[in-house]
């Protein structure tokens, strides 16, 4: 479903590449979990899947077309196949649930008839079903998810990616909203999802590629946050650390590294 | 479906910036009311010159009924008087300044006097009688005036020679730069409705960047979400636009119509019917220069 041959995304010159000649396969109704610490690419992957970004070199295949080979007209049409779900939910606040769910319907042109039987099913999917005429502020944070959720899938895209969709809610209701996108998945849908939250990836037990400085350092399957090899995790790291001009840019740990590009998806 | 969204969309952006909607109405308004200017000048000028000014330079007026000049003491010209003018005119001595002549009976006279004057009540009043007859000559070189003028003003039968062009030329030229004035504040006025509409359409697309972002999402195609913020600027410069025509409307309905053709009776001014051929220009440039001007406003403020 998305395949990443070689590929390499370079912002800055004089910066280490975001993403370094990296090789991936996420097959059809695949979940995958995306780690790593902060600037070490997921980001950058999640906007190379979605051609907001370009990359240098190295071919993106989506749905098995390689997105450099679409035209810009045709962009909306791969972006409709493709749901997204962010850490700040970014619903429209004047509009209450139903019209937030329906504006994704609305503007890709269809037909109201069809906006009032689909958008009820979905919120009921995502567990929200009698809150259509909640305004989101009158919702939880975990309510608000659900909402962005549903706005995300109501298209039926093939994929969704979540970029850290769990990073402003506590454990309990982060672990509905893993209960939402995995139901999403089990109905088909390829769910890639970037995450910090090591408590969810190591209660879901799904496949985890660990990316770190732009690189892929692990990709396992059913796998859990932190390596269960920590000896290739190591000589990885140290390897990276010793093959860096400058030390302090290099520098592998989790603490926040600062002017990394492709954080703000 | 996808119509009424944008529509929808178009409204709820105009009422979110409505006074910078309201200030690119006023300065559209302005600066094409300036244009317009320009463009009523240019006919007003053309309604005076009228039928023979383009054709001709000098008029040989042929004695009248109530004529009293000193040619004109045997009245109305004669017949035998006109074949007298019209060899005169034929003659080497006259003929190697003039291209060609014509002659204009007081029935030409009388069509071409209310072609020129249909907007004005004077032509009820006049009939073919009260006209003169005349030869229009068409002149080598204009500056050779003072010759056909010394030749026929003696004859018989002449009640004067006109040079019509040293008559309104003057005021042409006072007109013409009147509206060269008109059209170089009508460009500094555009150049200001440009840059404002550039400016509202930023705001606009500043203000909407959150439904834009999930618009680009979930695959919205361009057209559905550049085109409410293109229409937004074109609407309100299209009411500005017409706004401008009504007022050119109206000064010619109340000011040319009502007060100066009283005042001046004797010139043709033009009618409010003629100021409306303007406002298709009018309302066609207004659009155009709203949309070009965001078009590349967006293309630089919201990415698709």
């Amino acid at each position: 479903m998305i395949r990443f041959e070689n590929v390499t995304k370079v912002y800055d010159q004089k910066a280490r590449p975001a993403l370094d000649s990296v090789n991936l396969e996420i097959d059809r109704g695949e979940f995958a979990f995306l780690v790593g610490a902060s600037g070490s690419g997921k980001s950058t992957f999640l906007r190379l899947v979605l051609k907001e970004d370009r990359a240098t070199s190295g071919a993106v295949y989506v749905a098995g077309q390689n997105v450099a080979n679409i035209s810009s007209w045709r962009v909306p049409r791969l972006r409709r196949g493709i749901g997204v779900v962010f850490q700040d939910f970014r619903l429209l606040p004047q509009k209450n649930v139903f019209a937030n769910v329906a504006f994704a319907m609305q503007v890709i042109g269809k037909s109201r008839s069809i906006i009032r039987d689909t958008v009820p099913e979905v919120l009921k999917t995502v567990g929200l079903e009698g809150k259509e005429h909640r305004m989101p502020h009158e919702l939880s944070g975990g309510e608000q998810q659900r909402v962005a959720i549903a706005r995300a899938v109501v298209n039926r895209p093939g994929i969704l990616l979540a970029d850290e969709p769990t990073g402003n809610l506590d454990p309990t209701t982060s672990m509905g909203i893993m209960g939402v996108l995995d139901k999403i998945n089990q109905n088909g849908t390829t769910v890639v999802m970037a995450t910090h939250d090591d408590d969810i990836v190591n209660e879901m037990r799904k496949r985890v590629v660990e990316l770190r400085n732009g690189i892929v350092i692990r990709d396992e399957a059913r796998a859990l946050y932190t390596s269960m090899m920590p000896v290739v995790g190591q000589s990885r790291r140290f390897k990276d650390a010793s093959g860096r001009p400058d030390g302090s840019a290099a520098d592998p740990g989790d603490g926040p590294v600062s002017s990394q590009p492709g954080e703000e998806l | 479906m996808r119509l009424a969204f944008i529509l929808s969309e178009i409204g709820s952006g105009l009422r979110r910036n409505l006074s910078m909607v309201v200030s690119v109405i006023l300065v559209t308004f302005v600066s094409l009311t300036f244009v317009g200017a320009a463009g009523m000048l240019q006919l007003q000028i053309n309604q005076m010159k009228g039928y023979w000014y383009d054709k001709v330079q000098v008029a040989i007026f042929l004695c009248g009924d109530g004529s009293t000049a000193a040619g004109c003491a045997t009245g109305t010209a004669t017949p035998e008087q006109q074949e007298n003018l019209r060899t005169l005119l034929e003659s080497p001595a006259v003929a190697q300044y003039i291209n060609d002549f014509q002659f204009e009976s007081k029935d030409d006279a009388y069509k071409h006097f209310k072609e020129q004057f249909s907007n004005s009540p004077i032509v009820d009043s006049v009939t073919p009688d009260q006209l003169p007859a005349s030869f229009r000559i068409n002149m080598k070189d204009p500056e050779k005036y003072q010759i056909i003028s010394e030749t026929f003003s003696s004859q018989p039968g002449v009640e004067t020679v006109i040079d019509q062009r040293q008559v309104l030329e003057r005021l042409f030229s006072v007109m013409n730069a009147a509206s060269l004035v008109a059209v170089i504040i009508a460009g500094v006025m555009i150049v200001c409705a440009i840059l404002l509409i550039a400016t509202t359409i930023r705001l606009s697309a500043f203000s909407r960047r959150r439904e834009t972002g999930i618009m680009r999402l979930v695959g919205a195609s361009k057209t559905v979400i550049q085109l409410p913020f293109i229409l937004e600027g074109v609407i309100a410069a299209v009411i500005g636009a017409a706004l401008a025509s009504g007022t050119l409307w109206a000064v010619a309905h109340f000011f040319l119509g009502e007060y100066m053709s009283k005042q001046y009776p004797d010139t043709a001014f033009i009618s409010p019917a003629q100021t409306l051929i303007l406002a298709p220009a009018l309302l066609g440039l207004g659009a155009t220069l709203a949309g070009i001007s965001s078009l590349l406003t967006l293309r630089r403020y919201l990415r698709v």
